[in-house]
């Protein structure tokens, strides 16, 4: 059976894994020959603001409105399954071949543990209809370890120069190790000022590495502007993501 | 006396008058190729038309009736077909009348719903949302180049509840014509909606306590229910069974 390509992108919080999520993003965007679902797994939801999309109600929303409606009115399993699946596909936001996705933030109000399966089945589902699904997850290895991303494909590590960004990549390998059925692994480096940095970084650390992320002016006034990164321009960092995804195999060469 | 008598009158007059005004077309069914195992995704840049979509007026009821009174095979429209629509979005009522030997009502009610949610049509998308009995579904532009039409999804849903060896018949219709004739049969829908609440509610939670329960009404007034809660009662040591 063919699974479907997941791509997790995971780090220490500030590493800039949301901005290499969103670079991404906007590659595949550009590309338009794959329909991807963008998944915003990160409770602080810096993707969708780095994306422009503002959706209006997040999985934990649904999760709120489906809790409330079986209060008023009586539902089976077969009814709830498909009422995640039509609430999923109600809040997806469309742009072009992207669809993006919001998780939100989880408020714990008792246990419902049959719903919350349903949830994240409903998102597997969701995905196995994309030819690629990409998560900014939230930072550190608590997601990972917590099975929530046990469909993932591809690890995408993301680490700033510095030797805790890099243990904390290392340390979600470990838990990735036991926690999550992946078939690639790859280290992305940020921030990286030049090419002598590059090459102590790579000494420093036994993750297979898949690129490294200038230091990049466009990025930073991105950044400062809650620019759209679905419309940056060509420039040092999204040329160094845009490798990255040839190499894993996601655009033509 | 079928669990959905009063309901099916609503609707049975509702196609009459329809029939009466010449705004009722009709097909036969016609055998179907299902492709897709799980429901699909259908994007909106991939997508010819959308039926019954968020924000517009829908509608999907399931009910079954004695096998005699179903016209199995027919499928009724009233309103324009697929193809006259083209592109965009329009409303959708989507009811499937079923005829057969409902044993164990609730597992017979859950296989039908079961096969409707998923037709596993190629360039088609469903999605149904119970609680608001709304059906949201999408054909491709390439499903719609094909010439997809009512009568293919009307055969879809005949195809798909008939694949279950209790169902003798089936019958479909579907409204495109207007959020007014959709809402025409509220009435209905509203009466098939409390029944199958009550209906769950008896069978997934086990408490017959009557006094209260917020279903007491429905079951009262709808004979076929009131023998199910009878039955259940008896069988799960409840109470005795009432035979009137």
């Amino acid at each position: 059976m063919n699974r479907s390509t997941v791509v997790a992108v995971c780090g220490k919080g500030g590493v800039g894994k949301t901005t290499l999520a969103a670079l991404l993003a906007r590659l595949l965007r550009e590309d338009g020959k794959r329909r991807v679902l963008v998944v915003d797994a990160d409770p602080a939801v810096g993707l969708g603001m780095a994306l422009r999309i503002f959706p209006p109600r997040t999985v934990n929303d649904v999760r709120k409105e489906i809790i409330s409606a079986v209060r008023e009115h009586a539902a089976d399993q077969v009814d709830l399954a498909a009422s995640v699946d039509y609430k999923m596909m109600e809040i997806l936001e469309e742009q072009g071949n992207l669809a993006f996705l919001s998780v939100g933030r989880p408020e714990e109000e008792g246990c419902y543990c049959q719903l919350n399966t349903l949830l994240r089945e409903a998102i597997e589902s969701l995905s196995s209809h994309f030819d690629l699904t990409l998560i900014d997850a939230e930072a550190g290895v608590e997601q990972v370890n917590r099975r929530v991303m046990r469909s993932v494909s591809h690890l995408l590590l993301v680490s700033d120069v510095t030797a805790k960004g890099l243990r904390v990549a290392e340390s979600i390998r470990e838990v990735a190790e036991e926690a999550v059925d992946y078939r690639k692994l790859g280290l992305v480096v940020n921030r990286v000022r030049d090419p002598a940095e590059a090459r102590r970084v790579a000494e420093s650390t036994s993750l297979p590495l898949l690129g490294f992320l200038p230091e990049d002016e466009t990025v930073r006034e991105m950044d400062a502007s809650a620019g759209n990164f679905l419309e940056i321009p060509s420039c040092p960092a999204l040329e160094a993501a845009r490798e990255c995804l040839i190499e894993s195999g996601f655009l033509p060469s | 006396m079928g669990l959905f008598e009063e309901p099916l009158k609503g609707i049975r007059q509702y196609l009459e008058e329809k029939r009466s005004l010449g705004k009722a077309r009709e097909f036969h069914f016609t055998p179907v190729l299902p492709r897709a195992s799980s429901p699909q995704v259908i994007l909106s840049e991939d997508t010819g038309l959308e039926l019954g979509s968020p924000g517009t007026a829908s509608r999907s009821l399931l009910l079954w009736d004695d096998t005699e009174a179903v016209a199995d095979g027919r499928i009724t429209l009233v309103g324009p077909d697929f193809p006259e629509i083209g592109a965009g979005k329009a409303p959708l009522a989507q009811v499937v009348m079923v005829g057969g030997r409902f044993s164990d009502e609730y597992d017979c009610y859950r296989d039908l719903r079961e096969a409707t949610y998923n037709l596993g049509l190629r360039g088609f998308m469903t999605r149904v949302f119970p609680g608001r009995q709304s059906v949201w579904c999408r054909v491709s532009r390439e499903a719609m180049q094909r010439g997809f039409n009512a009568q293919i999804l009307g055969s879809a849903l005949i195809q798909a509840v008939k694949r279950l060896d209790f169902v003798d018949a089936a019958e479909v219709l579907l409204v495109t014509s207007s959020r007014e004739e959709i809402e025409e049969l509220s009435p209905a829908a509203d009466l098939v909606q409390e029944i199958v609440e009550a209906l769950i509610k008896m069978y997934e939670e086990m408490n017959f306590d009557c006094d209260t329960c917020e279903y007491v009404e429905v079951c009262d007034s709808v004979v076929e229910l009131r023998r199910i809660r009878d039955r259940l009662q008896a069988e799960r040591g409840g109470g005795e069974a009432d035979p009137g």
